[in-house]
């Protein structure tokens, strides 16, 4: 590469790390954090390999030093935080997995079970209902019946507040399914409401939405890369969050971005020691050189994804490091949590 | 030993090639790469696609992904010099879930019943969103085109599933779903007396069927069963003849299945779980592809240097050379990160004597054009 391309590519970065930088932001740095947890549902969204059960498990380690309780949902079909934590499956009742911060996972059928034993009497005949093979059918083949039950778990665990002594979670964080599937599942209840207007599901899925679209209740939270097609996603989804689901996205998180190591006049060093008299080809200089080579071209091949999400999300943008590694472990992601 | 990919060139090689793994793994610029690869080796090849990139596009030289077949410009390759030979070419084509069940209940369903099945809910959300609905119906379009006998190879991105697995198995579920055996049994003992002809349920004399209508809504059930009827009348016998067709064709001799994947550890588990589901199901898997592996080239090779020592002689600032450190040491962390992955993957795979597993390193830049592609499409000689 010539000089003058590193130059361009390092003025490129120059104009815009002063205000997309970490720590660098138009208001405190942490008030966009207190206002997000101080929420009581947090949807951590976003495409599938992006980060989202990483950016889940530290928006619980932040919360939790703020001596909040936090109840981490999983509502996809993975099992990895459990896995990350405890090396153990979620399961449907909620787990301590540190001293302040518990873990479930929301299984639908479960909930339909559960809510069919509630509602149908007598009670022979609602076994007779969960066993028969026209409820496994209906369960696979119902629009939204699957993402109804979830939701009206949440739901669930989010009004015990008003109910249950004991422990109560001050903060819901829900590693949600990707995008395309949680934004159906959030646009469920605005649907259904139109075709079911009375019974017992009726109230379930008013509250659900009273809760949903609560600002000071619920946030949106979504996790994308500096890549174009999560960038894509990401703006698309932005702007549908508002438009049809009238729930904006509170904070964006770009995660996997490539530190900014090398400033213009290091640059231009290194360019001044190349081009010195000594050859340093096939030399240790000349492999360092290459590998912040290397380095400094992702990170200008991730300026523009960057700066496009920053122009076009509606809340706060957050960037969280590239770790170098391909398997954070839990206390790795608890590290993350203080660059959030 | 010849390479992995190597059959694509092969006039008696695979005439469909299925690409599959988890979500953001370049699985659909690996396709156009090997459906160029496909093409460039003589053959006139078709790259079926699912949500494709912007920049796939425009690096194709095509305005945009359509519906239907377009030629790709493959004349206008400044690296490779060998046209493709005359009848070879490359082609692409964008799946839309919708788009294709509509276009089967057109083909299959007489005009008068065609609006009430476009107008059930529970069609639009079959033919859109339902679970597999979107695989289904790119096995449906893979046969159709397979058929049609108009290319020499087929290659198919498969949809994004959260697991990769998903792709397998969604048409099978479809068709338990839709399957006239399963509809019978599992609504005969709900339906009024009378022959099937008149059939309709009978909600109030079934105490079950009255159960669920509690729970999902009379409306619910109405709007299924005259879904489930409709289809059954009109559309099941070439629904269901296509689905079992389908899976032969892809169980078949002409098929070769790769999973694509990256070296974090989600893709790996998923490429290694698709492997085992496809052997354990007999179907025919070609390999892996192991993409954006961060290599070390030839003058990087993990060696110690002195700290102490390197830039002696020059006038660099402590503070940089710290930097330059500390950069080369995570780009080698990065490397043995994926190399290890890699042998996990090689090692629970059991693909150490085999030569099933082809790394692609991370690209200098990113792909914008179709030459890039064509250096892409290098790394399968390999």
């Amino acid at each position: 590469m010539s000089a003058e391309n590193i130059e361009d590519q390092n003025d490129n970065r120059f104009s815009t790390v002063g205000k997309t930088g970490l720590f660098v932001s138009g208001e405190p740095v942490d008030a966009w954090l207190d206002r997000l947890l101080s929420r009581r549902l947090i949807f951590v969204m976003g495409k599938g390999g992006v980060g989202k059960t990483t950016i889940s498990i530290a928006l619980a380690g932040a919360a939790e030093r703020m001596n909040k309780k936090v109840l981490l949902v999983e509502l996809g079909d993975t099992d990895s935080i459990g896995r990350l934590y405890q090396n153990q499956a979620l399961s449907a009742s909620p787990r301590k997995l540190t001293p302040s911060i518990w873990g479930a996972r929301v299984d639908p059928k479960v909930e339909l079970e559960a809510y069919v034993r509630k509602h149908v009497t007598p009670g022979f005949i609602a076994g007779k209902i969960i066993r028969s093979r026209l409820f496994e059918y209906l369960f696979e083949a119902t629009p939204g019946l699957k993402e109804v039950m979830s939701l009206g778990r949440l739901w669930r665990w989010e009004k015990e507040e008003n109910n249950l002594a004991g422990t109560i979670y001050d903060l819901i964080i829900v590693d949600a399914p990707a995008t395309g599937h949680a934004m159906s599942l959030l646009r469920l209840p605005d649907i259904l409401i139109n075709m079911i207007r009375v019974g017992p599901l009726a109230n379930q899925i008013r509250g659900l939405q009273r809760l949903l679209k609560n600002r000071h209740k619920t946030s949106l939270v979504l996790v994308s890369l500096p890549a174009e097609l999560p960038v894509n996603e990401a703006v698309e989804f932005n702007s549908m969050a508002e438009d049809i689901l009238e729930m904006p996205v509170a904070v964006t998180f770009i995660n996997c971005v490539y530190p900014v190591v090398f400033s213009r006049t290091d640059l231009q060093q290194i360019e001044s020691i190349e081009t010195s008299d000594r050859d340093f080809s096939f030399s240790a200089e000349s492999r360092l050189i290459t590998s912040a080579r290397i380095l400094n071209r992702r990170r200008s091949d991730q300026q523009k994804h960057i700066e496009e999400i920053h122009a076009k999300a509606n809340g706060h943008v957050q960037e969280i490091p590239f770790c170098f590694t391909n398997d954070l472990t839990i206390n790795q992601i608890q590290e993350l949590s203080f660059f959030i | 030993m010849t390479g992995m990919l190597n059959c694509i060139k092969d006039p008696d090689g695979p005439k469909i090639i299925v690409c599959c793994g988890s979500g953001g793994v370049g699985k659909t610029t690996i396709s156009a790469a090997i459906g160029l690869y496909g093409a460039l080796s003589g053959k006139k090849t078709i790259v079926l696609t699912i949500d494709p990139a912007k920049r796939l596009a425009d690096s194709l030289g095509l305005n945009k992904f359509d519906v239907n077949a377009q030629r790709v410009p493959v004349e206008n390759l400044i690296f490779c010099k060998d046209a493709p030979t005359p009848g070879a070419g490359l082609y692409a084509m964008m799946l839309d879930a919708k788009h294709t069940f509509d276009e089967l209940v057109a083909r299959y369903a007489p005009p008068e019943f065609q609006k009430n099945i476009f107008r059930n809910r529970y069609y639009q959300h079959l033919s859109n969103n339902m679970a597999g609905s979107h695989e289904y119906m790119a096995m449906e379009k893979l046969y159709e085109i397979f058929n049609q006998d108009e290319y020499d190879l087929i290659v198919l991105d498969t949809p994004p599933s959260r697991r990769a697995l998903d792709f397998l198995e969604a048409p099978q579920r479809m068709l338990n779903i839709l399957g006239h055996n399963f509809f019978m049994r599992l609504f005969k003992p709900y339906l009024k007396a009378g022959r099937w002809g008149v059939r309709f349920l009978n909600i109030l004399a079934s105490p079950v069927l009255k159960g669920v209508g509690k729970v999902l809504g009379q409306q619910a059930l109405d709007d299924f069963s005259g879904f489930m009827q409709l289809w059954d009348d009109i559309m099941f016998e070439g629904f269901s003849r296509r689905a079992t067709a389908v899976k032969e064709l892809l169980a078949g001799s002409h098929t070769l299945f790769l999973a694509v994947a990256t070296p974090q550890r989600l893709p790996i588990d998923e490429a290694i779980f698709l492997s085992e589901k496809l052997l354990l199901n007999g179907m025919p898997f070609g390999g892996f592809i192991i993409n954006r592996v961060n290599c070390l080239n030839s003058n990087m090779e993990i060696q110690g240097f002195d700290s102490d020592k390197v830039f002696t002689g020059t006038r660099i600032d402590p503070g940089l050379k710290e930097k330059l450190i500390s950069a080369h040491n995570n780009i080698l962390k990065m490397a043995e990160n994926d190399a290890r992955s890699v042998n996990r993957l090689i090692k629970k795979s059991g693909a150490e004597n085999k030569n099933v597993v082809l790394q692609i390193p991370f690209a200098d830049s990113e792909i914008v054009s179709l030459d890039d592609l064509y250096r892409l499409s290098r790394f399968f000689t390999r």
